[in-house]
C-alpha cells in the first residue's frame, strides 16, 4: 500500500476565454533531507516527494522534478491559460511509494 | 634528512589544504550542477529574474520566486527553469517543466537554504537558448542544523 496525505488546490472556479489563472497547490509532507542525524547519531534516510504533474483535460501543462531543497509541505505557485471547461488533475510521486493525486473543475465561458 | 624534512612540510601544507578544498566543493558541485542542465550550450545573462529575501531568518523555508521574460507565445516560450544553489548539500534544487499554455513564466515555491549564498535560475527557452540570473542571500539560520 502507498502512503498519501493531504492535498490543497486553490484556483478560481469560473474564468474567460483565453485569461491566464493563478493555481496554488500545497501538499502535506515532511520532505526528510536525508542529511538530518536522529538524537542516537542515526543518519535518518532521505523520504522526499520527487515529482508533481498537472494535468489540463488529460494534456500535461507543468511539470516539476523536486529535490530535497524544497521545503517541508511543498508549495508551488504556477499559471495556466484558460482555453476550455474542465478538469485540472494535480499528481505527486515520492519515495517510499509516496502517491496522491486531487482533481479541480473550472468553468470556462 | 634534509629532503624528507621539506617533503614533510610540504605535505603538512598540502593537507592543511584539503579542509578548505572540501568547503569550496560546493561551490563547482553548483558549477557542475548547471553544466549538466546545459551540457554544451552557452549561458548568456538575463531575462531571468530570482527573488528571495535578501537577509532570511530560518533557512528551512525561504519563499522563491522566479519569473523569465518570454512571450509565452507558441512559437517563443520558456521550456524549462531550472534552480541551483551553491551552499545546500545538494545543488539541485528543483526543476520546472513549462509549456506556451503557461501564459506566463513565472513560478513560487518554498525553498531550504543552508548557507548564505547565492542561487542561481537557468532557464530553457523554446529556442534551446539558455539564460540565467541569481539572487544573494544572508541565511541566520541555516535549514539543516536542526535535529
Amino acid at each position: 500500500m502507498s502512503k498519501t496525505s493531504r492535498t490543497l488546490v486553490t484556483m478560481p472556479a469560473t474564468a474567460k476565454k483565453n485569461e491566464i489563472i493563478d493555481i496554488r497547490i500545497i501538499v502535506q509532507h515532511d520532505m526528510e533531507t536525508g542529511f538530518r542525524h536522529s538524537e542516537q547519531g542515526v543518519r535518518i534516510a532521505r523520504d522526499i516527494i520527487r515529482e508533481l504533474v498537472c494535468t489540463y483535460n488529460g494534456v500535461e501543462v507543468f511539470r516539476a522534478d523536486l529535490h530535497p531543497s524544497i521545503a517541508a509541505n511543498p508549495m508551488i505557485t504556477f499559471s495556466t491559460v484558460a482555453i476550455e471547461s474542465g478538469t485540472l488533475e494535480f499528481m505527486w510521486k515520492g519515495d517510499n511509494d509516496y502517491a496522491s493525486s486531487t482533481t479541480s473543475k473550472i468553468t470556462v465561458t | 634528512m634534509s629532503t624528507s624534512r621539506r617533503k614533510f612540510i610540504v605535505m603538512t601544507g598540502a593537507a592543511s589544504l584539503v579542509p578548505w578544498l572540501s568547503v569550496q566543493a560546493t561551490e563547482s558541485e553548483a558549477a557542475q550542477a548547471i553544466k549538466q542542465i546545459v551540457g554544451s550550450s552557452k549561458i548568456r545573462t538575463g531575462r531571468v529574474e530570482l527573488e528571495i529575501p535578501p537577509l532570511v531568518e530560518n533557512g528551512n523555508s525561504v519563499v522563491m520566486k522566479v519569473s523569465v521574460e518570454s512571450p509565452m507565445t507558441e512559437n517563443d516560450f520558456v521550456r524549462a527553469i531550472h534552480v541551483v544553489a551553491e551552499g545546500n548539500p545538494l545543488p539541485n534544487v528543483a526543476s520546472f517543466q513549462l509549456s506556451h499554455r503557461a501564459g506566463r513564466a513565472v513560478v513560487t515555491t518554498r525553498i531550504r537554504l543552508n548557507d548564505s549564498q547565492r542561487v542561481w535560475a537557468i532557464a530553457q527557452m523554446s529556442d534551446g537558448s539558455f539564460w540565467q540570473g541569481y539572487a544573494a542571500t544572508l541565511v541566520t539560520l541555516a535549514a539543516c542544523t536542526e535535529v
